[in-house]
């Protein structure tokens, strides 16, 4: 049992809003990471044939290193036999079923100590919201999909009016304040922000942040103190989309992932490269405001350390 | 097999199922087949033109009844029995051998500590099944019972149902669980740790993860299946069904091979499990699998699964939901797809089995039917709605209108039946659950279920539960418009499952040129008291003639 720790993310949503296509964008942008996607539906991917590298039974390998496999009927076991592999991947993505309840399957990870929850993406379809919203068989359902999202994807925008998509954005950010809402055009969304960044904490090179997000990143060789950090992320949660960071302080190195609004810090058995990372918003404060609330040398502005000690 | 055998079994009584003649006492069996049914002197005339038989007296104490037909079972029976029982009652294993049952949580952890002193290697994983806190007063096993088993292993007890396992602490502390506030499949005990019992699952994942078995996974090998055959045969069961099966094309071939031996000794019908995205590959499997049929070996079915459980609160319920307030279930397919799926496969000509357990799912399920007969009539369909506890009269005459039979699950009145008055559906629903009399009173098409191994398969236990309807605290469920005389209730496990499986001109009763499969009984369902009706004692089976005894029947 000494394998690494798997990150798990869970992507969710009705029938028809996206997720297939969304799967199939970030196994063609795994940038660099083995990716095990778990999937209702090889058919439904549609996987260009150039990337199969190999099919067998329930299981499609990609030239990229990533695999699809088929749930078949029992998530249970289509997730118990990825874990039970060696080589674990480097990320498993589960497709939900359009209805299942996310949280149910988040649990598995509380029952696993080699599995972490990177973050549940619910995509909600604009166009259809209100149909899904009101469906007299689904309406519960939904709402459990959107309430258990720690990242709510806008789909079918480009279908929908400017005021619709206006009106369902207000609608899920009044249900869910703290919980990022983006807009995904045609299953296109950084993988960087969907499933973090890699595991060293380094961007690739050619790392873009596309759509209108922002990123802001340092190196810092100081110690942070854990939990001054955490209270200066909790202030820009509204703006923030990912965080990680891989540093020290006095209790030793410790890697930081935030996702979805919230944060978890385990310790780093390695040394520590200083990378910090963060996207979120167009709305997240300029580079210089980050930097003065982040960098431990900055002094905190007066209201911010009664904060974080308090 | 060469030259054709004839035989005449002598029976005390014959119970036919066959209207035009109740009651036999002999029968002659011709490859397979009944050649002629009656008494003495009828059989006589039937050796003047076919020839001498020798007779089987060995049977002249027994009852005969057309071999029991189990229209909702799964091959994963055949699975647990690689390990060990450690349930309330008394179980014949597949090898025969009875295993006593256990009275008390303390009797469970002995049993273990002995299994466990006298293996070789007690680092490996121990896994049990069978066990049932409903008989031991609201007394519930945790880590504490089953540490006393051992520490250095893990431990793991799979409960009688399936929905709840038990584990030692070694098994949460390498799991590291970290129960969220939320977590309702954790159980935890007054001071908030996990008290060593999961649900559903996540359980099963855990139970998976932390043995390094694949504790579901195996359930296509030979060695279950016959398992699960042997099991059900000691039963009276001749014709049992895997309700679903993905049926893979690498274990087709371990199902043709080890069914269609002659010590197999059951009929065997597989439903496709039909959830996944593409009906017309689904459907193009079944017509390849129905190419490769043989008579002892099925493909006729598709099976959906459209909502989850009512004890597991999975279940779709229409207002008010459930007694004790807790959130409307799961869909398992959601109603649109269910519709799709419905459709494409009745256009197909493929018979439909779709478990639904709370009446939201059963109003869906019934939409559908509704609209795919709209599309493609289909006088003699019998799509058969599984499990369908909580139908109510305006439903039951929609399926009777639309054609459609039910399958209703039996066992749940005395395994749930207490949960469901008090905490799933409260006292006025659950009167009423499973209601097989009213099914009938409405003319549908009845068959009652095990769902083995989530209940004890054994079609006269089941038989008794439609009759008596009572709880496993002895609580009534219902009366007399609920409730199945006998007679009905023999129907049921005999012709009326046979009919829900388009078997019924071929099995479910004994009469002539039908295949020759009994259940052999040391006494008469309709003489005893409808109180121990589950009580009676199983001989043996007959399967195409050939005599199965059973290892008890045979002392």
């Amino acid at each position: 049992m000494s394998n690494k720790v798997v990150p798990i993310t869970i992507i969710a949503g009705f029938l028809g809003t996206g997720k297939t296509g969304l799967l199939n964008h970030l196994l063609a942008h795994a940038e660099g990471r083995r990716l095990t996607a778990l999937v209702n539906d090889f058919g439904a991917l549609n996987i260009d044939s150039e990337l199969i590298a190999a099919q067998n039974g329930n299981q499609i390998s990609l030239a990229n290193g990533c695999v699809c496999c088929s749930i078949g009927d029992d998530l249970t076991l289509a997730l118990a036999q990825v874990m039970n592999q060696t080589p674990r991947p480097d990320h498993i993505l589960i497709e939900a079923s359009g209805v299942a309840d996310p949280a149910r399957i988040a649990g598995f990870a509380q029952v696993d100590r080699e599995l972490r929850l990177d973050g549940i993406i619910t995509l909600v379809d604009a166009l259809a919201h209100q149909r899904h919203a009101n469906d007299p068989h689904l309406a519960d359902n939904y709402q459990r999909q959107i309430e258990a999202g720690h990242f709510l994807l806008l789909s079918k925008t480009d279908l929908a009016s400017a005021a619709q998509t206006q009106s369902v954005s207000q609608q899920l950010a009044a249900q869910k304040p703290t919980t990022p809402i983006a807009i995904i055009e045609h299953g296109v969304f950084d993988a960087k922000v969907l499933l973090g960044l890699n595991e060293t904490g380094l961007l690739p090179a050619q790392a873009e942040i596309k759509h209108d997000l922002r990123q802001w990143s340092a190196h810092m060789t100081a110690p942070v103190p854990r939990l001054d950090l955490l209270n200066s992320l909790s202030t820009l949660a509204p703006h923030l989309l990912r965080a990680k960071a891989v540093l020290h302080d006095a209790e030793g190195a410790y890697v930081l992932h935030y996702a979805g609004g919230q944060s978890s810090v385990s310790p780093f058995d390695a040394s520590p490269s200083g990378h910090f990372v963060l996207i979120g918003k167009p709305d997240m404060p300029d580079d210089a405001s980050l930097a003065q609330l982040l960098t431990p040398q900055a002094p905190l502005p007066a209201h911010r350390q009664t904060e974080a000690r308090q | 097999m060469g030259e054709i055998m004839s035989l005449i079994f002598a029976a005390k009584s014959i119970i036919t199922m066959n209207p035009s003649q109740a009651r036999a006492t002999h029968m002659a069996v011709r490859d397979g087949h009944i050649l002629a049914v009656g008494d003495a002197s009828h059989i006589a005339q039937w050796r003047q033109a076919w020839g001498d038989m020798p007779i089987d007296e060995s049977l002249s104490d027994k009852i005969l009844m057309p071999g029991f037909v189990e229209g909702h079972t799964h091959m994963m029976e055949g699975l647990f029995w690689n390990y060990d029982y450690v349930g309330y009652y008394d179980r014949e294993g597949p090898d025969g051998n009875v295993i006593a049952g256990l009275k008390s949580i303390d009797d469970v952890v002995a049993r273990l500590s002995q299994i466990n002193q006298q293996r070789d290697d007690k680092t490996q994983p121990l896994i049990a099944w069978g066990f049932d806190p409903i008989f031991f007063d609201g007394r519930r096993m945790n880590t504490a019972d089953l540490d006393k088993v051992s520490t250095d292993c893990p431990v793991i007890v799979l409960h009688a149902s399936l929905h709840i396992l038990n584990t030692n602490s070694l098994v949460i502390e390498q799991a590291g669980v970290t129960p969220g506030d939320n977590n309702e499949a954790v159980r935890r005990d007054e001071n908030g740790h996990p008290s060593g019992e999961f649900l559903g699952q996540l359980g099963m994942y855990m139970a998976m993860r932390t043995t390094g078995l694949d504790l579901l996974g195996a359930a296509g090998s030979a060695q279950t299946l016959i398992n699960f055959a042997n099991v059900a045969r000691q039963t009276g069961v001749t014709t049992a069904t895997d309700l679903a099966n993905p049926v893979p094309v690498e274990a087709v071939q371990t199902m043709r091979d080890t069914v269609s031996q002659d010590s197999f000794p059951m009929r065997l019908v597989v439903a496709f499990q039909g959830g996944g995205a593409d009906p017309q590959a689904g459907i193009a499997r079944i017509q390849e699998l129905q190419s490769q049929q043989t008579d002892k070996l099925r493909f006729s079915l598709v099976k959906f699964v459209a909502d989850g459980s009512i004890q597991g609160f999975s279940a779709r319920l229409k207002f008010p939901g459930y007694f004790n307030g807790a959130d409307n279930g799961l869909w398992y397919i959601e109603p649109d797809r269910l519709k799709s799926l419905i459709s494409a496969y009745h256009a197909a000509g493929i018979q439909i089995h779709i478990h639904t357990n709370g009446d939201e799912c059963t109003d869906v399920a019934l939409d559908a039917i509704e609209a795919a007969l709209r599309e493609n009539p289909w006088p003699d369909h019998r799509h058969t709605l599984q499990h369908c506890q909580m139908a109510n009269r305006a439903q039951f005459k929609r399926m009777a209108k639309l054609g459609v039979g039910v399958n209703l699950f039996s066992n749940h009145l005395y395994y749930w039946g207490d949960a469901h008055i008090n905490i799933t559906m409260g006292p006025e629903r659950a009167a009423r659950l499973d209601d097989a009399g009213g099914a009938l009173a409405e003319n549908v098409p009845v068959a009652i279920h095990s769902d083995a191994p989530v209940t004890a398969l054994a079609p006269l236990f089941t038989a008794w539960c439609a009759v008596n309807r009572v709880s496993s605290k002895g609580v009534k469920l219902g009366g007399e418009t609920e409730k199945l005389t006998v007679e009905q209730a023999l129907y049921a496990i005999t012709m009326g499952a046979a009919y829900s499986l388009h078997m019924d001109h071929e099995i479910g009763s004994l009469e002539v040129g039908k295949r020759a499969d009994v259940a052999i009984l040391e006494a008469d369902p309709l003489q005893v008291e409808a109180a121990h009706l589950k009580d009676i004692a199983v001989y043996g089976t007959i399967l195409g003639g050939k005599v199965h005894v059973n290892k008890r029947g045979a002392k």
